[in-house]
């Protein structure tokens, strides 16, 4: 077939002249039909070919875009720690700056790096903005970047704007059209002050800021370059309480050191390093060898520098040659220092582990690796593991939260998020029983708290059946899914959840033998009016799965009121909820003496005495609820559920027992 | 591009103050989302969103959660200016910040120039009623000195969080009438209610 088919895909193919030729081609209408019907076939070929690509293409486009913003958040992470890192290097540089005149030159190195990137941006500013005149002498430069200014009112975009940040000014450009800037205003960042937008009819990644002329709204492009607004906006803000007097002493320090020649300097920093060796070299091999002398100093650096595995590498060499020998003279003290970096580098790397609190579960869980291992190695898996659960709770939690305000599928995406962290979980400590029992704990924990989340947020009092099962039946099978990692919660899930789940039965039943039989019934047939209308309620009853058309009479009667009619759609949806809810074995009661009372509410139903009715149709209804309705809910029951229905089938032979005369006279036939 | 002056529902502007840890989030989380957030996480400044019906009528709010952690203290000001109405929160299980409401009380003023700007005193956790630190005449006490409305909520047990915040939206609301009302009236009698108060003093 292809091989005729090839004809379509070429350059000079034309419909009417390829028409011609097949019409003469064919011989007789039938061979044209055959002919149409194989082109007819290949179009449908073709047809769901392209659905399926545009579809493989759709998935891999969100794949792609799922991965894309992990690894975003991911670089956001990294930023953050290296500004961690930079401000505790800070820190040690002031600790440290005045009794270690040899560091000076470090300091002098990164301070240079500073100025040169604020020497950067200041020209940049010069170059790009040509309407800005301030000068920009001896500032600080903080951040840049573009930003959408957004209407107050509507939200709409309003124009397109560039923002400087110094410390102690923020220049604000707008965009024109060729991209060029022109320069707007400029503000004091002290008079600022920075709102993080959270919830602003679905508006993201905005923050207000309210300068001296007014609030203005303004869309970020990313989370990542929101957060480093506020961030930065805060630092431009403290700048100049907290820096003025600290930039004066270093500049002032620098100044000299600059005088001093850069040989001074160098000869300062050679004769400390010079020091020890000489030391060591003096004395006897009482003294500790070199290496271990300067470990210390070395586990320190490698610890500030985050060169962790080196680090405790170091450590554990340092620990097996003072276990081996210890004879020598300062190996006390020596022992004592690596014991205390011991401890340190584990602070540090729980440190490590608890900032990832309220990130990305996904990428907490990639970063968490590294130091969850060391730790491991450390002997530290206990208090590892409890910093990394919690960690997991917070991100778990977030996530359900975020999920749920933005009305998505919860329960999947729980327990999903509940084996990752498990999988990763048993990957770092699945040689710890302990560890091991922390996590089925910890799972419970989650469990509880999920299930009073679901039952705050979706199981309420007053929630429709349907809305509940499927809720319940949502819950089900990725619960189950966790027993392929060997987690078995769906029990202790269906525990937590049956209480609720009782209830809602039971007053769902009360409600609806209330509402069964309120509407006065004529005991008339029901007349659909259309045809189309009868066809559509026969197919709406296949559906749910009874056939109704041997009720047919007529083009568009049926030949049982419309009350029973809607009943029997009622209870068939009905059943489906309760067969779902009676998965859970100590539901299953529940679930079908609701289905009984509600279908023997409507049996017992009798014509009002106050109008003539024809009782042979009374009895033709009751008969058909008897007979046609109720074996197929029970087998539909029987079906989803995969439980028998006693109580239901119990009702059938109840009903259908002695008054039916056929099956007595056969009785009656075999007695005489 | 032309800007119509789009007539939506009307916005009241809510801040929320107090020390840090009292419950400032937990109270604007639970009255957005109906959910009470166990973890403590500080704020910086975050702003909400939301329509409601306050008596019938339409209406947005708009709440600005601030942080109540002392090293924000100096920013604050910047925030205060844009606010109609304040719930200056304190949790009772916390005398220290029952105290700090005082200065957030005069700061405030400072900031508005208006001593009958819309405010309610807010006691928060009164779940720990048996943690209680702070008796409850000294609160309604303070309260009366100030001429404010007194109430305690639980951002844990929702009592009473919807209340505070419609309170205060009826207070800000009906400010805005009045002040239409006597529209150029009012600046000066501000300042001359304010500077009576300092005569007084
Ligand atoms: N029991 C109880 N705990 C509460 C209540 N309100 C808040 N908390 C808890 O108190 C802690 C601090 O609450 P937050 O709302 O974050 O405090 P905040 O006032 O916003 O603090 P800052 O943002 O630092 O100013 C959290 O752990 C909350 O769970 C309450 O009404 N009852
Ligand atoms: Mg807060």
């Amino acid at each position: 077939m292809t091989e005729t088919m090839k004809e379509f895909d070429r350059k000079d193919f034309r419909t009417d002249k390829y028409v011609k030729e097949l019409v003469q081609e064919c011989v007789g209408g039938s061979e044209l039909q055959q002919r149409k019907s194989k082109i007819h076939s290949y179009y449908d070929q073709t047809s769901s070919a392209l659905k399926k690509h545009v579809y493989a293409n759709y998935m891999q486009f969100i794949e792609t875009a799922k991965e894309i913003s992990h690894l975003e958040s991911e670089m956001y992470q990294l930023s953050h720690i290296l500004m961690e890192q930079r401000n505790l290097l800070g820190k040690l540089r002031d600790g440290t700056g005045d009794s270690k005149k040899d560091l000076g030159s470090d300091e002098t190195a990164e301070e240079d790096a500073d100025d040169t990137q604020s020497l950067v941006a200041i020209k940049t500013v010069k170059e790009m903005v040509p309407g800005f005149t301030g000068s920009l002498e001896n500032k600080t430069f903080l951040n840049e970047g573009a930003l959408i200014e957004l209407d107050a009112n509507d939200y709409r975009p309003i124009q397109r704007v560039f923002f400087y940040l110094f410390n102690d000014i923020l220049i604000v450009c707008k965009v024109k059209h060729d991209k060029k800037l022109e320069f707007l205003t400029q503000y004091d960042p002290t008079k600022i002050a920075v709102i993080n937008i959270k919830d602003l009819d679905g508006v993201r990644n905005a923050i207000n800021i309210i300068t001296p002329d007014g609030s203005k709204i303004l869309q970020c492009v990313t989370v990542a370059a929101k957060n480093e607004w506020i961030e930065k906006f805060e630092i431009a803000f403290k700048f100049n309480q907290l820096n003025k007097t600290k930039k004066i002493t270093a500049s002032k320090s620098k100044l000299i050191e600059r005088q001093a020649s850069s040989i001074d300097t160098k000869s300062i920093t050679s004769d400390a390093l010079l020091t020890p060796t000489e030391e060591t070299a003096s004395v006897s091999e009482n003294w500790a060898p070199e290496w271990l002398a300067t470990a210390s100093e070395e586990i320190q650096a490698l610890i500030a520098q985050r060169h962790f595995e080196d680090a405790l590498s170091l450590i554990q060499k340092s620990e097996e040659f003072l276990e081996k020998d210890s004879t020598f003279w300062n190996s006390a003290e020596i022992a004592g220092k690596i014991k205390n970096l011991k401890t340190e580098l584990s602070n540090v790397l729980i440190h490590e582990l608890s900032i990832y609190q309220n990130r990305n579960l996904q990428a907490t869980l990639r970063s968490t690796r590294r130091p969850l291992k060391l730790l491991g190695e450390m002997g530290k898996a206990r208090q590892a593991c409890a910093t990394f659960l919690k960690v997991c709770t917070s991100g778990i939690r977030s996530a359900q939260r975020e999920a749920r305000r933005n009305n998505l599928e919860v329960s999947e995406l729980f327990f999903c998020d509940l084996a990752e962290v498990a999988t990763e979980f048993m990957r770092a400590f699945k040689s710890q029983a302990a560890c091991v029992s922390c996590l089925v704990v910890w799972c419970n924990t989650e469990l509880r708290y999920f299930a009073s989340q679901l039952v705050k947020h979706y199981l309420t009092k007053g929630s429709q059946l349907e809305a509940v099962a499927k809720c319940v039946e949502g819950v089900r099978a990725p619960c189950a899914k966790l027993n392929e990692i060997g987690l078995d919660l769906s029990y202790h899930m269906e525990g937590l959840l049956r209480g609720t789940l009782e209830q809602i039965i039971e007053e769902s039943r009360v409600r609806m033998l209330e509402t069964v039989g309120r509407t006065e019934d004529a005991w008339q047939p029901y007349n659909l009016q259309t045809k189309s209308n009868l066809k559509s309620l026969l197919r709406d009853m296949e559906i749910l799965g009874l056939d109704m058309s041997s009720q047919v009479t007529g083009d568009t009667w049926i030949n049982l009121t419309q009350s029973t009619v809607n009943f029997c759609r009622h209870f068939l949806s009905v059943t489906e909820s309760c067969a779902y809810l009676a998965k859970i074995e100590t539901l299953k009661l529940n679930s079908e003496i609701l289905l009984k009372d509600i279908f023997l509410a409507q049996h017992a139903i009798k014509p009002n005495p106050g109008i003539t009715v024809d009782l042979n149709f009374v009895s033709r209804n009751k008969s058909y609820l008897v007979e046609e309705l109720l074996p197929v809910a029970v087998k539909k029951f029987e079906k989803l559920s995969g439980r028998k229905n006693e109580v239901l089938s119990d009702v059938h032979l109840q009903l259908r027992g002695p008054p039916k005369p056929k099956p007595r006279s056969v009785y009656q036939t075999d007695v005489l | 591009m032309s800007k119509k002056p789009t007539t939506g529902p009307a916005l009241h502007k809510v801040i929320m103050v107090g020390s840090g840890g009292v419950g400032k989030s937990a109270l604007t989380l639970q009255f957005m989302y109906d959910e009470f957030v166990e973890d403590y996480e500080p704020t910086k400044a975050d702003s909400y969103r939301k329509k409601v019906v306050l008596d019938g009528e339409e209406v947005q709010i708009d709440i600005l959660d601030t942080a109540g952690q002392e090293d924000y203290a100096a920013i604050r000001d910047n925030y205060f200016r844009s606010g109609e109405g304040f719930l200056c929160v304190f949790s009772i299980t916390d005398d220290e910040s029952f105290q700090a409401t005082q200065e957030f009380r005069e700061q405030i003023l400072r900031v508005k120039n208006d001593e009958s700007i819309p405010f309610l005193l807010v006691g928060n956790k009164c779940d720990l009623n048996d943690k209680r630190k702070v008796p409850l005449t000294e609160c309604q006490g303070r309260a009366q000195q100030w001429g404010v409305p007194y109430v305690e909520t639980s951002a844990k047990t929702r009592e009473n969080v919807d209340k505070v915040f419609f309170d205060l939206m009826r207070e800000i609301r009906s400010r805005k009438t009045e002040d239409s009302k006597s529209t150029s009236g009012r600046a000066k009698d501000k300042c001359k209610r304010r500077k009576l108060k300092c005569i007084l003093i």
